[in-house]
């Protein structure tokens, strides 16, 4: 245990020389309702034991996505509408939420200018423990995504999404959302692809934070 | 009516709707289901696309809409709800799977300009479910009505009675009733195989934890004289009115009702007594009992059956829902889950191997320490590993453990799915129906007897007559 504290201190202390510090965000309140729908997913991740860890980002690291433009792949989302993904409220209420058609979709942010990005939260929908299919979320400076994309987290073991094969995990919405540490990656748009739900074959955004330095 | 505007750039490719509706019409078919009760007039053999409308696109009419998604050969023709919010919603579904409806806010403007329906879905809150049943069979269209079948035993009876004088069908939302699952056992097992032995007692459950009340955007409130107008006190009732008693039966009624009628179908028979305790002992600003704990009374054929039921609210406990049929032979714990199903054979009773060969009950796998009671979306609790892996010591005075076997029937489609099915299979072809107005009645009686027996604060008894029209 001494051993373990020392570590950590001196993994602190390194990290803090370096000036950074964990990142922090505000979770939602937890807000699973009902009775759960039944889940059998190949590439679950293993139930996490203690509390996520903090990812390490550089001081003056803010959420650059607030309040920013968001398009996405359907035009006409089921309900809903593409901007509550940056409203900055995460509530899994209806009518906080912008539900896509089947199949393969995306959102995109645009964050309005070339950013270090350091990290990326994502709620899609956690009034209920479901998973998301083909989770895959890229970087470019091309709001095409045609050029100099450099993808950041996929768990679509399958390439069913066509992007080539994921070694990230799915994994269960619950309100602490899902955090990607993107490690300073430079660019304008973030894309957030997946396909569908365990529970009914939609594709839901409540918020997205990308957190980065201007 | 206030019609949601057509926006032409809803429009979108003809080529994508039409790719989702023919691979959805691809590999489906239709279920074949066990022995039921036939009402009312089915036109025989419908070869067209049925004309189908659901009133009511709030959570449980977008369940029935995904459900529905993988039935071939109905075209949904038009959607109702008073909240615009829920309209948009099941009109956004709807064109997605490739329709075109005609938003309503008022059933009744739907059910005189759409002339020409051939089944309505309702899926309202329970209080609505009389009125809006009773309209839509009156205008000669058959009716698949969510469950609880009505807030009230009257409202039941004349749902029953319309359906009769019109000869229109009513199906009843008890959608397990039409589970291939269920009716294996039903039939298979309990019928045929005989498995159980006696049935002597049944235990079931439903148990949720803790939930807050359910809110609303600002954006989408509605403004009180609009909630009047369709029988609401205000927005937070209209949002949470499954523990209100003017709109619903509450928990019993909401989750209760589902296993209950299981019971009743099993044993064949209505029970004849009652004894129930239960109180709002948690939640505050609601008005329904949060937890029932219900005994009943069968006299069957093989003899007299106890069965406990319980719904509570404030933990998800025991393993979340099920029903637990125990034998003399053996028993059964069947859900809607099939993690929380399986039969166990008793230590003394035959072996179950010719059982086995007639495909009535297969071995279980072996059960390892890894694979514990945990639900997919639960953390590992402290001390749990090494609960599992500690030595177990059995004290000599217990009974042998059971022997575990799982059914070789699963569901591989939403579970509201089959029972639409036959809904519709019911209209097209004349199958019968598998839960009747006259089933959901008999359920109704039955569990709603549980809220007065909580208040009575004593053993009540049923009259044959309860359960008629």
């Amino acid at each position: 245990m001494q051993l373990l504290t020392l570590v950590s201190f001196l993994a602190s202390a390194s990290l803090a020389s370096a000036g950074l510090i964990p990142l922090e965000t505000e979770l939602p309140k937890p807000s699973y309702k009902g009775t759960p729908v039944p889940i059998q997913v190949e590439n679950l991740e293993p139930p996490r034991v203690g509390e996520r860890p903090p990812i390490m980002v550089p001081e003056g690291t803010v959420n650059l996505s607030l309040g920013k433009p968001v398009t996405s792949s359907d035009e006409w989302p089921i309900i809903g509408e593409p901007d509550y993904i940056t409203d900055g409220d995460k509530q899994a209420e209806e009518g906080y939420y912008v539900e896509l058609g089947p199949d393969l979709q995306w959102v995109q942010i645009d964050l309005e200018q070339e950013s270090e990005i350091h990290a990326i939260f994502m709620w899609h929908y956690h009034a209920q423990a479901r998973v998301y299919h083909d989770v895959v979320v890229q970087i470019a400076t091309d709001p095409d995504f045609e050029s100099g994309v450099v993808t950041v987290f996929n768990n679509d073991h399958d390439n069913s999404a066509g992007m080539g094969v994921g070694k990230d995990l799915a994994y269960i919405e619950s309100h602490e959302g899902r955090a990607i540490e993107v490690k300073g990656v430079k660019g304008q748009y973030v894309r957030l692809y997946s396909n569908g739900n365990t529970s009914d074959g939609m594709n839901h955004y409540i918020e997205v934070e990308v957190f980065g330095t201007p | 009516m206030n019609p949601i505007p057509e926006d032409p750039k809803r429009e979108f490719s003809l080529s994508r709707r039409d790719f989702i509706r023919t691979s959805m019409a691809a590999g489906t078919g239709l279920l074949m289901t066990g022995p039921a009760i036939l009402h009312g007039q089915a036109s025989s053999s419908v070869t067209r696309d049925l004309k189908v409308a659901i009133i009511g696109t709030g959570s449980q009419g977008r369940v029935l809409l995904e459900a529905c998604a993988g039935i071939p050969n109905i075209q949904f023709v038009a959607v109702c709800d008073m909240w615009d919010y829920s309209l948009r919603y099941g009109q956004g579904i709807l064109r997605k799977r490739g329709f075109k409806p005609n938003p309503y806010e008022d059933y009744q403007e739907m059910l005189s300009k759409e002339s020409d329906l051939d089944a309505v879905i309702i899926a309202t809150p329970d209080f609505m479910h009389a009125e809006q049943t009773n309209a839509c069979l009156r205008a000669g269209i058959n009716v698949y009505c969510e469950k609880m079948m009505s807030n009230s035993i009257d409202g039941a009876r004349s749902m029953v009675q319309t359906a009769r004088e019109t000869g229109k069908l009513l199906q009843v939302g008890h959608q397990r009733r039409s589970n291939p699952r269920y009716l294996h056992a039903k039939h298979r097992m309990l019928g045929d195989a005989k498995l159980l032995g006696r049935i002597t007692h049944i235990n079931g459950q439903w148990n949720r934890a803790v939930g807050e009340d359910l809110g609303w955007p600002n954006r989408h409130e509605i403004k009180p004289d609009r909630l009047a107008r369709f029988g609401y006190e205000n927005m937070h009732q209209f949002r949470n009115w499954r523990w209100f008693k003017q709109y619903s039966g509450g928990p019993i009624s909401d989750l209760g009702a589902h296993q209950i009628d299981i019971y009743n179908w099993f044993l064949g028979t209505p029970p004849k007594s009652i004894m129930a305790s239960g109180g709002l002992d948690y939640y505050k600003d609601r008005d329904w009992y949060d937890n029932a704990m219900v005994v009943y009374e069968y006299d069957t054929a093989q003899g007299p059956v106890r069965a406990f039921y319980q719904v509570l609210t404030t933990t998800s406990a025991g393993g979340g829902y099920f029903e637990y049929f125990m034998g003399t032979e053996g028993s059964l714990r069947i859900s809607e889950n099939p993690a929380y199903t399986a039969a166990f054979r008793e230590a003394n009773a035959p072996e179950w191997e010719s059982h086995v060969r007639e495909g009535i009950v297969r071995m279980s796998a072996p059960k390892t320490a890894a694979a514990p009671t945990l639900k997919p979306w639960e953390k590992p609790r402290p001390g749990q590993a090494a609960a599992n892996a500690a030595p177990t010591v059995v004290d000599v005075r217990e009974t042998a453990a059971l022997s575990e076997w799982e059914l070789p029937v699963q569901l591989d489609k939403a579970i509201h799915q089959p029972h639409l099915e036959n809904f519709f299979d019911a209209i097209r072809n004349g199958t019968p129906l598998n839960s009747p107005g006259e089933v959901g009645l008999e359920t109704l009686a039955t569990v709603l007897k549980v809220n007065e027996a909580i208040a009575a604060e004593k053993k009540l008894r049923f009259d044959p007559m309860d359960f008629r029209i």
